[in-house]
């Protein structure tokens, strides 16, 4: 049984066609980035699978629930992120916890929640008119994590938490993923996704115009990163450009930049340039899912690839 | 229990609120002043309990709109619904609860108004005041608030905007309040009857006039309030002006006028549920 099964669905709303025509199926264990700018259908997506609005033509299940006649079978079973969902103004965050695990009839303790999700236990007895976007997305993490649900949807998580937010929002989707539960993480922003998700759907304009690994979508773009080589003067570039897998080679004054189609061509592509002149110092940029998800999301492709240092620097290595 | 859960958090809310607790200590304050300046003048608290219910009728009802008309609207535009419904809750359990909990508070402001006025009464007042006309009239008292404050939660189900809500309860008190009683001289349920009258031809007679006249729940808690003067209708001009406590006509009997306001409840009620059922959140 998947996780989450979309059958033709489109919303519309008006002449607006928010989500046209998605087939998307979500495998129970999987960590799932829900791709796409802002307005692409992301979250008119998660609003139906939640029953908050009805699609216009399809359908959606969610473990093996239909999400407009099961609507209550499919909350009971899932823990939420909404985006942009608001508190009452004058409970605290723990009472908002409390009443969550209450109404998933869980046996959670709220203070190891709170706890997990690093929300200070001074601050999760403040009235929740208060809080900063960081600690209402924390109060909101815990209260996803209620009753061990089979499926996290989580819309824009990281909107509003700080680096160390993020990292924990990280670790906590592992967790989550360890323990066999299914993760759908909406985002636009990409390289916190990057990190966790095993695979990947973007979304553009209500379509869904990639669905893969993301190893696979970069091979897919053909884009195996950037050498980007400072030169005591620039060479004869034609011995670089006949490097297999080596897609353009550009020059300035003094530094080569070597865009490869294949990740295995940048050290070739490299030795012929410290062949044939000194190589001052090098920089390397492989493919970020930012520029990917550009390429996808306009078109560009080529421009993208034409310009890697307009592209998203590089986010990996220690977080 | 979900729909317990829902109430009592919006309660807890409300009782934190300051304004909400503003709206209950203004209508309390308000109530005993009509008692503390008027025990010179009569006698027996009942007369001021008159006074009191026309008070309630015309002014309450703005009272009960800021408890009531964002009740739905207001959680709708800061997303806090979307906290409720994501968890497993009906709409049904979300809609009640929302309702249990404004209701409460209105009935916060009612009992606090009337001890605190029967306090008064009791203190200053020539002749001690009946615990069971009191009780009477909070009674009635109640099932006018049960009516506005369906009206207004229905509004709030019903409206996709803050500013529609309160549009909605606005438009509400006018038509049920100054439209009913006839405050505005030219437009006014009288007037219209009138021109009903004459496009059409016919007559409207007296007794079907007190029947229409009777359909708000503000007139419609006048009326109910009849009991509480029972046996001293001859003391006060203003008694026999306004109750006729012999009628058997259907439009004088305090159970018809209390079945108008819990009618008006339960059809805004279904209305307003209906319509948020079918609603888009989020």
């Amino acid at each position: 049984m998947a996780a989450i099964r979309t059958d033709d669905l489109t919303k519309r709303f008006g002449d607006v066609v928010a989500v046209d025509g998605l087939d998307l199926t979500v495998e129970e264990g999987e960590v799932f980035g829900f791709l796409g700018p802002n307005g692409a259908g992301k979250s008119t997506t998660i609003n139906v699978l939640l029953g908050f609005i009805e699609p216009s033509s399809g359908g959606a299940e969610v473990l093996g629930a239909d999400v407009t006649t099961h609507s209550r079978a499919v909350r009971e079973r899932i823990g939420l992120l909404p985006e942009g969902y608001g508190l009452y103004e004058n409970l605290t965050g723990r009472e908002h916890l409390v009443s969550a695990i209450e109404t998933k009839e869980a046996d959670d303790d709220p203070d190891e929640l709170l706890d997990r999700v690093g929300l200070d236990p001074e601050d999760a007895r403040r009235a929740a008119g208060g809080y900063s976007k960081g600690m209402q997305q924390r109060l909101g993490l815990a209260i996803a994590l209620v009753g061990e649900p089979d499926l996290l949807v989580l819309d824009e998580p990281s909107s509003g938490l700080d680096p160390k937010g993020i990292k924990l929002l990280r670790n906590i989707v592992r967790e989550e993923a360890d323990r066999g539960a299914t993760v759908f993480f909406s985002s636009h922003i990409l390289d916190q996704v990057e990190k966790v998700c095993d695979r990947v759907g973007i979304m553009a304009e209500g379509e869904l115009v990639a669905l893969d690994t993301l190893d696979e979508l970069r091979t897919e773009m053909g884009v195996g990163g950037v050498v980007e080589a400072t030169v005591d003067a620039v060479p004869d570039l034609e011995p670089v450009r006949a490097v297999d897998g080596v897609r353009d080679v550009t020059a300035t004054e003094d530094v080569v930049t070597v865009t490869c189609g294949d990740p295995a061509a940048k050290m070739p592509a490299l030795r012929r340039i410290d062949d044939a002149a000194t190589v001052e110092d090098i920089g390397i940029e492989t493919t970020s899912l930012e520029s990917l998800f550009e390429e996808y999301t306009n078109g560009e492709h080529e421009a993208v690839a034409a310009q890697p240092e307009k592209a998203a620097p590089v986010t990996g290595g220690e977080d | 229990m979900r729909l317990a859960t829902i109430a009592r958090d919006d309660f807890t809310n409300a009782r934190r609120s300051s304004i909400v607790l503003a709206v209950i200590g203004v209508f309390t304050v308000l109530v005993a002043m009509i008692f503390a300046s008027e025990y010179g003048i009569y006698d027996e608290p009942y007369r001021t309990l008159f006074d009191v219910s026309a008070f309630v009728s015309f002014v309450f009802p703005l009272f009960l709109a800021p408890l009531a008309y964002l009740s739905i609207a207001g959680d709708r535009m800061d997303g806090t619904i979307k906290y409720v419904m994501g968890l497993p809750n009906s709409r049904a359990e979300y809609f009640f609860g929302k309702f249990v909990s404004r209701l409460s508070v209105a009935t916060a402001a009612v009992v606090l108004g009337m001890f605190v006025s029967f306090v008064i009464a009791f203190a200053t007042y020539v002749q001690a005041p009946s615990v069971e006309r009191f009780a009477v009239f909070t009674g009635v008292t109640l099932a006018y608030t049960v009516s506005f404050v369906s009206i207004f939660v229905a509004i709030s189900a019903a409206a996709s905007s803050r500013s529609r809500a309160m549009f909605g309860a606005l438009g509400a008190y006018f038509l049920f309040v100054v439209f009913w009683f006839g405050f505005f001289p030219v437009i006014n349920l009288g007037t219209i009857l009138d021109t009903v009258e004459s496009l059409l031809g016919v007559t409207i007679s007296d007794n079907t006039r007190s029947y229409v006249q009777l359909l708000s729940p503000a007139t419609a808690y006048l009326q109910s309030t009849e009991p509480v003067y029972a046996g001293v209708f001859d003391q006060y001009q203003s008694f026999q002006m306004n109750f006729q406590p012999g009628s058997d006509k259907l439009h004088d009997q305090t159970w018809f006028a209390v079945l108008v306001m819990l009618a008006w409840s339960a059809v805004s009620l279904a209305v307003g549920y209906l319509s948020f059922r079918r609603s888009e959140l989020g």
